[in-house]
C-alpha cells in the first residue's frame, strides 16, 4: 500500500518548488472579482432599501396570495377572457409575419455580401439596432399615441419591435450563406437581383422561417403582457385582476396563458422540425 | 401552397380579431412620423450648448434611474444564473436518475420562464411594494426559468467520461459536478448569462411602468403626459446605454471564447 | 477477497451479465477475456457500483457491496480503484488536480472544491506521477496529453486512492505498443509489489496470457472459462472469440512477459 509517510516530501518539493507554490496572484485577481461582484449586489440591496423584515413580510403576503389563488376560477368573465387570449393571438401572429415581410428588404441592406457600401451597412445595422433597444411595451406606448388604445397598436408595437430582431437575424443569415450559387446564376447573366432570389433565398428561407417561428413563440409571451399598457390581449385583464386583488381570476388567466405558450411551443416545434429538421434554431 | 393558404386564412382572421384598421393607420401613419417630429427638440446650431442642456435637463436624475435599472438587471440576472445553476442538474437526464426530481425541476423552470417577468413584477409589487426589490425579484425568476432551460441542454451535451471517473473514485456528487461539470460548461454558462444580461436591461427598462423601478417610471409618464422633448432624451439614453452595454458584453464573450482553451 | 454471487444485469430483456459467480483471492491479477459486447465492462462497472447489478451479490470481505449507500459506497468506490479505456480525465484540469482526484475521499469537501489540496496530498500526487516520469507535466491540461500520457495519469489517480483492489477495464485498447508495455507492466508491478487485487479487462488473449495469474472467458454475459492462463488452449479460444479469434491470439510481440520493475524506494509495502 502506498502510504504518505512513505513519500519523499522533502525531495519533490525540491525537485518541482512550483507544484507547491500557491498561486497567490490567480487566488488574489479570482477573490478580487468575487467580492466586486457581491460587494455591487450588497450595494444595490442597500440602494433598494432592502431589509430582511420586510422582505419576509413580503414573502407572507404572496404566501396569501398564493393560497387565494386555488381553485383558479374565471368567474363570470370565461368568455371575456377567451376573446383576449384570441386578440394575444393574434397580436403575436400578424406582428411576427408584418415584421417579417418589412425586415427581409432591410435585412438586405444591412448585409455586407448584398450591399457592398461600408455606410449603408453601418447605418442600417445601428438603425435595426436602436429599433431593437426599445422594448415592445415602450413601442406599445407610442403606437397607442397614434392609432389609440387597442389590439392594432399592439401589432404595430410587435411588428417594430421585432423588424429590429429581425432585420439583423436575417442578414447575419444572408451574411453566412454560400457564395457560390449566387456566382453561379450571376454568371450566367442573371442580374443581382436576380442571384438574391435564387442564389441566397434558397439558402436562407429555411433558416429565416425557423427564426421567424421561434419569434412567434417568444412574441406570444409578449403579447399576452403587451395589454398592460393597452393595446390589446389578455394583459388588460391580467393586470385588472391583480390590481383587483382577485386572485383565483389571476390564477386562471396565468394557465390560461401557460396552456397557450405550451399549445403555440408544440405546433411551432412540429413545423420547424418538418421544415429544417432536427438542426434547431439560431435565435 | 397549403402553408400559404393557411398563413392567409390566419391573417385575415387575425386582423379582423386584432381590429386591424387600415383606414386608422393611414390616418395614423403621419402622426407617427409626426411623433418623432415632434418628440425631438429643436436645437439650433447658434445655441446648441444651452439646447441640449435644455434637452436633457434632468439628466442626472435619468442616469440615476437608469443606473437603478442597470443595477435592477445585474441583481436579478445573477440570482437567476444561481438558481438556474443549481436547478439545471436535477433538469438533467444525465445527472438525475430519479425521473420524479427531474419532472419537478423542469416543470419549475418551465414556469419560471412562461409567466413573462412583468406578470411577476406586478404580483411582487402587490406583495412587496413598489420599488425596485419587485423588480429583481421578477427578473431573477424569469431567468432563472430561461437559463436554467439552456443550462441543462449544455449539461445533457457533456462528456460524460470524466463523471464516470470522477464517480468511480469515490467523489461525491456535488465533487463529481465541480471537477468533471463545470470545467466543460462554465464558458457556455458565462457566455448565455452575459447574453441574458443584455436582455434583462432592455426588459428592466420597462418594469417601471409597473412601479417595479428604474427609469421605467420616468419614461411612462413622459410619454402618458407628453412631455415630448423628455421621451426623446430618455429613450436615446436607453439606446445609449443597450449599445454600451452589448458592445461590453460581447467583448467579454469573445474574451471568455479564446479562454475557453484555458484551465478552469 | 472478492467474491460475486450469482451476479446478473439486464438491460430491458437482454441480459449483459448473466449469473456470474467468481472469487477472487487477495492479490490475484486476474484477466477477463472476452468478445466486445460480452459483458466484461458491465461486470466491472458493478463491482465498483458504477451500475446495479439486477441480482446477485457482490461481497469483499464480509462487506456485501451491493448493500452500500451514501458515504459507505463512496469509501467502496475509494477503496476500488478503476481505470477505463478512455481513462476518464477531466480534461479541462491540469494532471496534478485529476490525480487529486484520487484523494478527494480524504479531503474535505470545502477544501476539495476550492482545489486547497495539502502539501502532503500535493507530495502524495507528484511522487505516484513522478514513477511514470509524469510530474514534470503537473501543471499541463490533461486534454493536451497523448493517450498513454492519459492513462498514465489515471493510474497515478488510481494509486493516490490507496485501493485495496484495482478494476481496468480494456486499459490498453486505446493505446500504442510502447504504451500498452508501459501500463501493463505498471498494474503488474502495483499487483505484484504491493499485493493489491487487479482486475483487468483485456481484448487481446495474448497480453492477457503474459500477464495474469487467472483468466476469466465470458461469452454473452456467461463465465465460460475460469483457469490458468496454460489451460486455455487455442480451441477454448477460438470459442471465446468466434470470428475475431485471429485478432486477438496473432499479436504477440506486443506482450512478452516481462521483468518486473521495482517500485521507487519512496513507496514502500504496507
Ligand atoms: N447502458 C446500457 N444500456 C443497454 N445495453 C447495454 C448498456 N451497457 C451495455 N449494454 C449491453 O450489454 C452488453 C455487454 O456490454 P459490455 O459490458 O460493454 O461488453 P464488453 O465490455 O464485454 O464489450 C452489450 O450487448 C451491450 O450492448
Ligand atoms: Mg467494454
Amino acid at each position: 500500500m502506498i502510504r504518505q509517510t512513505d513519500v519523499d516530501r522533502a525531495g519533490l518539493k525540491e525537485r518541482y518548488p512550483e507544484t507547491f507554490r500557491t498561486p497567490v496572484l490567480a487566488h488574489a485577481v479570482y477573490l478580487t472579482i468575487v467580492t466586486a461582484g457581491a460587494g455591487l449586489v450588497v450595494y444595490a440591496l442597500w440602494r433598494f432599501g432592502f431589509s430582511p423584515a420586510k422582505f419576509l413580510d413580503g414573502l407572507g403576503k404572496l404566501g396569501t396570495v398564493l393560497t387565494l389563488m386555488v381553485p383558479p376560477d374565471p368567474g363570470s368573465q370565461l368568455w371575456k377572457y377567451v376573446a383576449a387570449l384570441g386578440e394575444t393571438l393574434s397580436i403575436a401572429f400578424l406582428g411576427t409575419l408584418g415584421a417579417a415581410i418589412l425586415a427581409l428588404p432591410a435585412s438586405m441592406l444591412a448585409a455586407k455580401n448584398v450591399v457592398a457600401n461600408r455606410f449603408v451597412h453601418f447605418a442600417s445595422r445601428r438603425f435595426l439596432d436602436s429599433i431593437r433597444g426599445i422594448d415592445t411595451l415602450i413601442w406599445a406606448l407610442i403606437w397607442i399615441n397614434v392609432v389609440g388604445l387597442g389590439p392594432f397598436a399592439g401589432i404595430l408595437a410587435i411588428m417594430t419591435s421585432d423588424f429590429g430582431s429581425f432585420g439583423k437575424l436575417f442578414s447575419e443569415a444572408i451574411e453566412a450563406s454560400d457564395r457560390k450559387p449566387v456566382d453561379g446564376v450571376t454568371s450566367a447573366g442573371g442580374s443581382d437581383l436576380h442571384g438574391f432570389r435564387f442564389g441566397v433565398l434558397p439558402q436562407v428561407l429555411p433558416i429565416l422561417l425557423s427564426q421567424v417561428l421561434y419569434y412567434f413563440e417568444s412574441n406570444t409571451r409578449s403579447a399576452t403582457i403587451i395589454g398592460i399598457v393597452g393595446a390589446g390581449g389578455i394583459g388588460l385583464y391580467l393586470a385588472n385582476e391583480i390590481a383587483q386583488a382577485e386572485w383565483q381570476s389571476v390564477a386562471f388567466l396565468i394557465l390560461m396563458i401557460l396552456a397557450t405558450v405550451a399549445a403555440i411551443d408544440w405546433i411551432s416545434a412540429k413545423i420547424r422540425f418538418a421544415v429544417i429538421g432536427r438542426r434547431g434554431v439560431v435565435a | 401552397m397549403l402553408g400559404l393558404v393557411l398563413v392567409l386564412v390566419f391573417s385575415v382572421l387575425s386582423a379582423w380579431i386584432g381590429e386591424v384598421d387600415p383606414a386608422k393607420f393611414w390616418n395614423g401613419l403621419p402622426r407617427f412620423v409626426s411623433y418623432f417630429h415632434d418628440i425631438l427638440p429643436q436645437l439650433r446650431l447658434a445655441s446648441l450648448g444651452a439646447d441640449l442642456e435644455e434637452w436633457f435637463w434632468n439628466l442626472d436624475g435619468w442616469l440615476g434611474l437608469l443606473f437603478d435599472t442597470l443595477l435592477v438587471a445585474y441583481v436579478g440576472t445573477l440570482f437567476g444564473a444561481i438558481a438556474a445553476f443549481v436547478l439545471c442538474f436535477l433538469a438533467s437526464a444525465n445527472l438525475t436518475r430519479s425521473a420524479t426530481l427531474r419532472f419537478a425541476s423542469r416543470r419549475l423552470l418551465e414556469f419560471c420562464r412562461t409567466v413573462p417577468e412583468i406578470v411577476f413584477a406586478l404580483m411582487f409589487v402587490y406583495a412587496f411594494g413598489f420599488g425596485a426589490m419587485p423588480g429583481v425579484l421578477a427578473i431573477a425568476i424569469h431567468t432563472a426559468g430561461a437559463l436554467g432551460k439552456q443550462f441543462s441542454e449544455v449539461v445533457e451535451n457533456v462528456d460524460m467520461h470524466p463523471v464516470d471517473g470522477l464517480t468511480a473514485t469515490g467523489a461525491t456528487y456535488v465533487e463529481t459536478i465541480r471537477f468533471g461539470v463545470v470545467p466543460q460548461i462554465l464558458s457556455n454558462f458565462m457566455s448565455y448569462s452575459l447574453l441574458r444580461f443584455e436582455i434583462n436591461v432592455r426588459g428592466a427598462t420597462v418594469l417601471g411602468f409597473v412601479g417595479a423601478g428604474g427609469i421605467g417610471k420616468e419614461l411612462i409618464s413622459s410619454i402618458r403626459q407628453f412631455y415630448y422633448a423628455d421621451v426623446s432624451a430618455i429613450l436615446l439614453i436607453i439606446i445609449a446605454t443597450v449599445f454600451l452595454i452589448d458592445w461590453l458584453t460581447e467583448r467579454l464573450r469573445h474574451r471568455l471564447l479564446s479562454l475557453d482553451g484555458a484551465e478552469q | 477477497m472478492l467474491r460475486l454471487e450469482g451476479v446478473t444485469k439486464s438491460f430491458g430483456d437482454k441480459r449483459a451479465v448473466d449469473q456470474v459467480s467468481l472469487v477472487v483471492p487477495t492479490g490475484q491479477l486476474v484477466g477477463v477475456i472476452g468478445r466486445s459486447g460480452a459483458g466484461k465492462s458491465t461486470l466491472l462497472r458493478m463491482i465498483n457500483r458504477l451500475g446495479d447489478p439486477s441480482h446477485g451479490r457482490i461481497l469483499f470481505g464480509d462487506t456485501d457491496i451491493t448493500a452500500l449507500k451514501g458515504r459507505a459506497l463512496r469509501q467502496w468506490r475509494a477503496r476500488c480503484a478503476m481505470i477505463f479505456q478512455q481513462f476518464n480525465l477531466a480534461g479541462r484540469l491540469d494532471v496534478l488536480n485529476n490525480v487529486m482526484m484520487g484523494r478527494l475521499s480524504r479531503v474535505g469537501t470545502t477544501r476539495a472544491l476550492l482545489k486547497l489540496w495539502s502539501e502532503d496530498d500535493r507530495a502524495i500526487a507528484l511522487s505516484a506521477l513522478d514513477q511514470f516520469d509524469m510530474a514534470g507535466l503537473a501543471a499541463q491540461r490533461a486534454d493536451t496529453l497523448s493517450g498513454g500520457q492519459q492513462q498514465r495519469v489515471a493510474i497515478a489517480r488510481a494509486m493516490v486512492q490507496e485501493p485495496d483492489i484495482i478494476l481496468a477495464d480494456e486499459p490498453i485498447a486505446s493505446l500504442d505498443p510502447r504504451n500498452t508495455k508501459i501500463v501493463m507492466d505498471s498494474l503488474l508491478r502495483i499487483n505484484k509489489h504491493f499485493g493489491i487485487t487487479v482486475v483487468c479487462n483485456l481484448h487481446s488473449l495474448d497480453t492477457a496470457r503474459a500477464y495474469c495469474d487467472r483468466l476469466v472467458g465470458m461469452a454473452q454475459g456467461k463465465v465460460v472459462f475460469d483457469g490458468a492462463p496454460q489451460t486455455l488452449t487455442d480451441d477454448i479460444a477460438r470459442d471465446l472469440y468466434g470470428l475475431d479469434a485471429g485478432e486477438v491470439m496473432d499479436t504477440a510481440g506486443t506482450a512478452l512477459p516481462l521483468p518486473v520493475q521495482e517500485g521507487r524506494p519512496s513507496l514502500a509495502v504496507a
